[in-house]
């Protein structure tokens, strides 16, 4: 595969006035070369320059960018210092990219159909007919079907899955010798994401096409790569086949990446339950009317019961939409259109919300934002508030020159801690992190993780931890209860759950999680994507989706069952008995 | 590398330079502003009159300086009463919305739909003249531009997760709006004073011009103006120099605003 070189890139080095005449490097001589029908990945944390190195490549770098030193070029020939039109015609001949947002990367007022088209009208000469067959050919290569009808539609109409497909098709359309692809399931679901890897797989199997793939995911990279790229600041760190650099890492950095996972708990929980609820529906109005009455609302999560033992770290999963921050809502009242159950054991629950660039109020210094529970409660005193807010600040790992800054002069995970600190500013005993880590890099992750676990064995803290990261869960939970569409479909100890996932849903989402154990066959994932059932109705919610689906499983309303025993229950909403090797 | 906010810099030496001269005003002018002398009608601006004197025979100079409080005096207890009680409801409304929301915004429409010199017309026929009605009539006008502005960005804040997250820890809707979200609009506040303000100022220019403001003999910038209007010719310094300090109150403030603006999106 090394025999034919595609593109060669030799001691780029690239940086952005800093003003005052200096230039801060964001490039730091770059060497690396993609062979032609090679996958290379490139992995690093964000503001390590993998976006920096693709889009030199591509030719897209801000006009502000200085390149200072160094080539890239596609089979022998520069490309880093040609003119305009030169660059336009590689830009559409022989390379092209996929971003990461699906939703903002194709133009909203555009139909597919011309959008893909797109790049055949600007670069070839061929006739209207001939671009409408090469559109159809390609979105059903990228296992869209009915093209015709898609192509006459928005990209609003279109699910996350389906806009990346259609970004896809867009790319290869006119059969590039490399496509880069910018963290292109970054912003999807598990599953999806699953389904758009196996799909690059297939195309690069039958165009033998190059692809360099970004991402900050090792699991990702491993899944699809053939070789890998290392980058941290700028530089690369490290680079070799995957195999090696998994399995055999040389530099620290990747160890650390690698090793970023958090540390198993294996520890004996209390049967106590601390929060109990039966029973318990909760209700969204339906907006856009004046005058909205009981009629006007709609159920969005159904028959929820479940306890959370006190100091467990309780997992709760599922796609988006599912209702798990619903749920999260609830319980710390935040919603409160609810019908059950709901006994908090005297807890006032406190949140850690995802996007910590969102939950620390702008206009506030960190003293004050974590001294506001304290004055709630009615401390008058302002040196007990003080003396508090240092306490916290320390035991969060941060230290008490925080108090005199603002939120925005924070990093995401100095942000994530100070939300922690935020919601045990009162001693409370029970926390929800509702996907805390999922807005932050994957190294600061496993910090906030740990500090996490820490507080849980330190504090006695009981969690509720919200993730769609099925590998961060199995870590961090003694319990998991897996949702769809609104309603519990599957609860148990996590290494039951792990082990012998019972409901379809379930087994689903567990193939498409890429584990470090074994290479997942992608290819034979193929779901298709179904608009999901309505959410009050009272058949199997996953009917639509579900591969082991029959005749019976539409009849009568499902009851959650206890397949496990007394001691420790495996509860099931599910009509089949699915035999464990199927 | 951090660019000088010139529009901030200017418009505050523009304005503080004006302030410091009116404050001077207040306690010590150069002449009496009530007494007339027959000999100085209409006289030329010269080393004794510095801006000349008026058709009464009265320094100019000390007219404006004592008129230019009046017009601060006027403009400011009109933001005053436009910003508190436009902040309370477009921050209530925007936060509850619903249908009180739907009433207040179609009231401040009709409000806005209508010149605004027109209403404080009607609203001074009805109430009758006078220094303080004028405030009272300008205030009530001012409030919906900061009902709309306000209740626009609580609306914006109100679903964002610090909001949330103070709602959590158990902060009541009155704490959420006035502690939690109010200083995150500071700005767009004060930005909407700073224009609220110069349009403050050419509305009692224009109240005081038509009569219905500041009675003779205080003086206030409008109604120097007023009074002007009939030596245009044999004395033209009457009229540009008050003309010359309403232009410079506004350019200061406008600046001011462009400023504050400026700040808030680097």
């Amino acid at each position: 595969m090394e025999d034919k070189t595609l593109i060669s890139v030799r001691d780029l080095t690239v940086g952005f006035p800093a003003g005052k005449g200096d230039i801060h490097t964001v490039l730091d001589h770059i060497n690396f070369d993609i062979g032609q029908g090679e996958i290379v990945g490139i992995v690093g944390e964000s503001g390590s320059g993998k976006s920096m190195t693709a889009l030199s490549i591509m030719g897209l770098l801000s006009k502000d960018a200085v390149i200072m030193d160094g080539t890239v070029e596609l089979r022998g020939t520069d490309i880093l210092n040609i003119d305009h039109e030169k660059r336009r015609k590689i830009q559409g001949d022989d390379m092209t990219m996929v971003f990461q947002e699906p939703m903002t990367s194709l133009n909203p007022v555009m139909r597919i159909g011309d959008q893909v088209g797109e790049v055949l009208k600007l670069h070839t000469k061929l006739h209207d007919d001939e671009i409408e067959r090469r559109v159809a050919e390609s979105l059903l290569s990228v296992g869209l079907k009915n093209p015709e009808e898609l192509m006459k539609s928005y990209p609003h109409q279109l699910s996350g899955g389906m806009r990346q497909r259609v970004m896809i098709a867009m790319a290869i359309i006119n059969q590039p010798d490399l496509i880069i692809c910018d963290e292109p399931t970054t912003a999807l679901d598990v599953t999806v994401q699953a389904q758009i890897l196996a799909l690059l797989k297939k195309i690069h199997r039958e165009k033998k096409c190059s692809i360099l793939f970004i991402s900050h995911d090792l699991n990702v990279i491993k899944e699809i790569c053939q070789r890998v790229i290392v980058m941290y600041h700028g530089t690369i760190v490290e680079q070799g086949s995957v195999d090696e650099v998994m399995y055999a890492p040389k530099h620290d950095y990747t160890r650390k990446l690698i090793a970023s996972m958090p540390e198993q708990l294996s520890e004996n929980i209390s049967k106590d339950p601390l929060i109990h609820v039966k029973d318990l529906n909760i209700y969204y109005r339906t907006a856009g009317k004046i005058f909205t009455s009981k009629k006007d609302r709609m159920v969005y999560v159904k028959d929820l019961s479940f306890d959370i033992y006190k100091g467990e770290i309780f997992g709760l999963v599922g796609e988006s939409g599912c209702g798990k921050t619903t749920v999260a809502k609830a319980l710390t009242g935040l919603n409160t259109d609810i019908e059950g159950t709901m006994d908090l054991g005297g807890t006032m629950p406190q949140m850690v919300f995802q996007d910590p660039f969102s939950s620390l109020n702008p206009a506030m210094k960190i003293g004050k934002i974590l001294e506001e529970p304290l004055k709630l409660a009615g401390v008058k005193n302002k040196t007990e508030r003080r003396e508090k807010v240092n306490e916290v600040l320390q035991e969060i790992g941060l230290d008490e020159s925080f108090a005199g800054r603002y939120a925005r002069e924070l990093s995401g995970g100095q942000r994530q801690r100070i939300a922690i600190g935020l919601a045990l500013m009162r001693g409370e005993k029970f926390i929800i992190a509702d996907e805390p880590v999922s807005a932050l890099d994957v190294t600061v992750q496993s910090q906030i993780l740990k500090l996490l676990i820490r507080l849980h064995k330190e504090r006695g803290l009981t969690i509720l931890l919200i993730s769609h990261d099925l590998n961060i869960v199995r870590h961090m939970c003694n319990r998991v209860v897996v949702m769809y569409l609104g309603r519990i479909v599957e609860m148990a100890d996590v290494n039951e759950l792990y082990d012998n996932p019972m409901h379809p849903y379930t087994r689903m989402l567990f193939e498409s999680i890429l584990t470090d154990k074994k290479k997942t066959d992608t290819d034979k994932i193929t779901v298709n994507e179904v608009r999901p059932l309505k959410r009050d109705q009272e058949m199997c919610a996953f009917y639509g989706r579900c591969r082991y689906a029959q005749d019976k499983c539409q009849e009568k309303a499902l009851e959650l069952r206890n397949i496990g025993t007394e001691e420790s229950p495996h509860l099931l909403r599910c009509c089949l008995r699915i035999a464990r090797d199927e | 590398m951090k660019k000088r906010n010139y529009n901030l810099i200017i418009g505050l030496t523009i304005t503080g330079v004006l302030l410091l001269f009116t404050l001077i005003g207040q306690f010590w002018t150069p002449y009496s502003i009530t007494e007339t002398n027959v000999a100085l009608k209409n006289a030329a601006p010269s080393l004794e009159h510095l801006m000349g004197c008026d058709n009464l025979g009265r320094d100019i100079l000390s007219r404006v300086m004592k008129g230019c409080g009046t017009t601060f005096f006027v403009a400011l207890l009109t933001v005053a009463i436009g910003s508190v009680f436009g902040t309370i409801i477009g921050a209530l409304t925007g936060f509850y919305g619903g249908w009180l929301d739907r009433i207040v915004m179609r009231i401040n429409d009709i409000l806005l739909s209508f010149p605004s010199v027109l209403l404080v017309l009607i609203f001074i026929s009805v109430i009758g003249k006078g220094k303080y009605n004028v405030i009272l009539a300008l205030g009530i006008l001012f409030i919906p531009s900061f009902v709309r502005m306000v209740r626009s960005e609580v609306i914006r804040y109100k679903e964002q997760e610090f909001v949330k997250s103070a709602r959590v820890l158990g902060a009541g809707n009155m704490r959420i709006i006035f502690v939690h979200i109010l200083p995150n609009i500071s700005v767009s506040m004060l930005t909407t004073a700073a224009i609220g303000f110069n349009n403050a100022v050419l509305a009692e220019a224009s109240m005081s011009y038509l009569g219905l403001g500041v009675q003779p003999p205080e003086p206030s910038l409008g109604r120097m103006l007023s009074e002007a209007q009939g030596y245009v010719f044999n004395a033209p310094w009457y009229a540009i120099w008050p003309g010359i300090v309403i232009v410079l109150i506004i350019l200061g403030f406008s600046l001011i605003s462009e400023g504050l603006r400026k700040m808030t999106e680097s």
